[in-house]
């Protein structure tokens, strides 16, 4: 009932591929380093890359004018 | 012939242990269809979120106010899989004592050495055939890490950098509320241990925390351009779909089934039934009828707090619930329903206090729903649930152990937030520039306009005296009181 379908011996072979040689190992290490490197990377990637967007776009509003002081409001003689 | 084919069925029939086994497995794959099923249905929080404040914002700001809410699932997922869960395995005892065997819990084996088991090379942390359960907890905890980003996101739209908000929201996900976690919201954790401490579907510590980091943000960040007139009386801005919010809300109030169910633990192999997250015995019913009930009362006290304003009765819905969260294994559902009208109520008068007297522009009350809830719902229980046994080691829940609980997120929250916030403040890296706040956001992140075959309409901004009047003179007014002087230091062209 329990032994039709070779699951277990099939599930070696597969946990042996997808862990890549399992905890602590080498190819473990070495994926989480390159991880971790590249979330870090992303974060300096989202900062500097927004800067340079927001910078171009306030250097552009102030120097179109848009945005000069409004003249006095109310009525004028 | 009976005889011959009850010889043969006897012969395949399969033993005791063989059974034994696959009730087992059976058992193991229930349990690990249920998180993966609360985690697709706590999905929804995230969109709901997504929904309630970009309608909240204004047509400029739709975008840069959604893409935090999509960006926050691409730095807590990292952060939390490199270092947050691992924070919650070794750090229920204040400081891992026994180091990878830690927590050391007496009475609980399935505990020891759960440290171990949570760092980013551990063979719990990726694909294991022997291994049902690990990912899909690790997952279930990663979408409330993604639920506290999403509460501060809300508070601080039209102003923030998107890059700003992340790395907030990556401290906070993966490591101010996973640390609280881990002292509150676990069977090991020391608050549980040695106070009793109480706040079962996580008022304090997931709603709570996220509203005082939240606070301690925008104290720094300060509020919307035109948002206070000289007087420091309170502007309202208009968003640019009430409908959205509102869908919103009701997205995050479905996902909220799926962050209940999975603040509940189910393994049959292990315990008889189901447990709360402390370990002490509960039923999944008990739990979704408190919400319930809990939605049913915040509605009820948010309309009438707000004299039927609709943001604040769904708000209200939302502050219910969460005032009854930390208890709601233990309260009678009229219990329940009475704390929740009246958490619905505390959300609008704190919503209230926050915007006019403390002048802090919260863009949707999230402090108030959120962080002043939180806080009162597990005060709640130290005085309508004193003395239930918590946890596997019985201690009671009293007034004085949430008191602690409190004492303890508070700062734990709040200086972070501040803190952190503040450096970025410093190094100018926190808010926008004030002419791309004025123009809107999606502009200078995007390049363009995201309502693209509709004709732009004047903005319209609330007066405090309730009239409604052309925005772009009174916050270009503002905007030259408060920000167009001299020290505008944008970019490499400071006026002068």
């Amino acid at each position: 009932m329990f032994d039709a379908f070779p699951y277990d011996e099939w599930s070696e072979d597969i946990a042996e591929f997808w862990t890549f040689g399992g905890q602590g190992s080498t190819g473990t290490w070495i994926l989480t380093i390159l991880g971790f490197s590249v979330m870090l990377i992303a974060f300096w990637g989202f900062v500097t890359l927004e800067n340079q967007k927001l910078t171009r776009q306030a250097d552009r509003l102030r120097a179109s004018g848009a945005l000069d002081k409004p003249t006095a409001t109310g009525p004028t003689a | 012939m009976i005889v011959s084919l009850l010889q043969t069925w006897l012969a395949q029939a399969p033993t005791a242990e063989e059974v034994q086994e696959q009730l087992g497995l059976d058992s193991l794959i229930l349990t690990e269809t249920f998180y993966f099923w609360t985690v697709v249905i706590m999905w929804l929080i995230h969109v709901g979120f997504m929904a309630y404040e970009a309608g909240a914002a204004r047509r400029k700001n739709i975008m840069s106010t959604a893409m935090k809410n999509i960006l926050t699932i691409a730095v807590v997922t990292p952060t939390f899989y490199y270092f947050g869960w691992y924070i919650y395995g070794c750090f229920q005892e204040g400081w891992p004592k026994d180091g990878h065997d830690s927590p050391t819990v007496e009475g609980l084996d399935v505990l020891i050495g759960f440290c171990g088991n949570t760092a980013p090379w551990a063979a719990q942390m990726g694909p294991n055939l022997q291994d049902h359960v690990s990912a899909v907890f690790f997952l279930a905890f990663l979408l409330f890490s993604w639920t506290t980003g999403s509460i501060m996101s809300g508070a601080l739209i039209e102003r923030v950098r998107l890059s700003a908000y992340l790395i907030l929201t990556a401290l906070l996900g993966s490591v101010v509320w996973i640390m609280d976690a881990a002292w509150g919201w676990s069977s090991g954790g020391w608050l549980v241990t040695r106070f009793g401490f109480h706040d079962v579907i996580a008022s304090l510590v997931v709603h709570g925390v996220a509203g005082a980091f939240a606070f301690g943000v925008l104290l720094n960040l300060g509020p919307r351009i035109g948002k206070y007139t000289t007087d420091g009386l309170a502007r309202s801005f208009r968003g640019h779909s009430t409908h959205l919010t509102l869908m919103g809300l009701m997205l995050i109030f479905t996902g909220f089934y799926g962050f209940y169910a999975a603040c509940l633990v189910i393994q049959s192999t292990i315990f008889p039934g189901w447990l709360n997250i402390y370990g002490s015995p509960t039923t999944l019913g008990a739990i979704a009828f408190v919400i319930t009930i809990g939605f049913a009362g915040g509605f009820t006290g948010g309309w009438f707090a707000s004299k039927g304003d609709p943001f604040w009765t769904l708000s209200g819905g939302l502050a219910g619930v969460i005032s009854v969260s930390a208890g709601a294994d233990v309260y009678h559902p009229s219990l329940a329903y009475l704390l929740s009208i009246s958490g619905g109520m505390v959300a609008v008068y704190a919503g209230g206090y926050i915007e006019r007297k403390l002048r802090v522009d919260d863009a949707v009350g999230a402090v108030a729903v959120h962080g002043a809830c939180g806080f009162y719902g597990v005060l709640l229980v130290g005085i309508f649930a004193g003395g239930y046994p918590t946890g596997i080691n019985n201690v009671e829940s009293s007034f004085g152990g949430q008191l602690m609980g409190m004492l303890a997120f508070l700062p734990l929250a709040f200086l972070p937030g501040y803190a952190v916030s503040w450096l970025l403040k410093k190094l100018n890296l926190l808010r926008v520039p004030p002419e791309v706040e004025l123009e809107g956001l999606d502009l200078a992140e995007f390049g363009q306009d995201f309502f693209p075959e509709f004709e732009r309409v004047p903005e319209i901004i609330v007066e405090p005296d309730g009239r409604a009047v052309e925005a772009a003179p009174v916050l270009l007014d503002a905007y030259w009181r408060t920000n167009g002087r001299a020290a505008t230091p944008v970019g490499t062209s400071e006026r002068s």
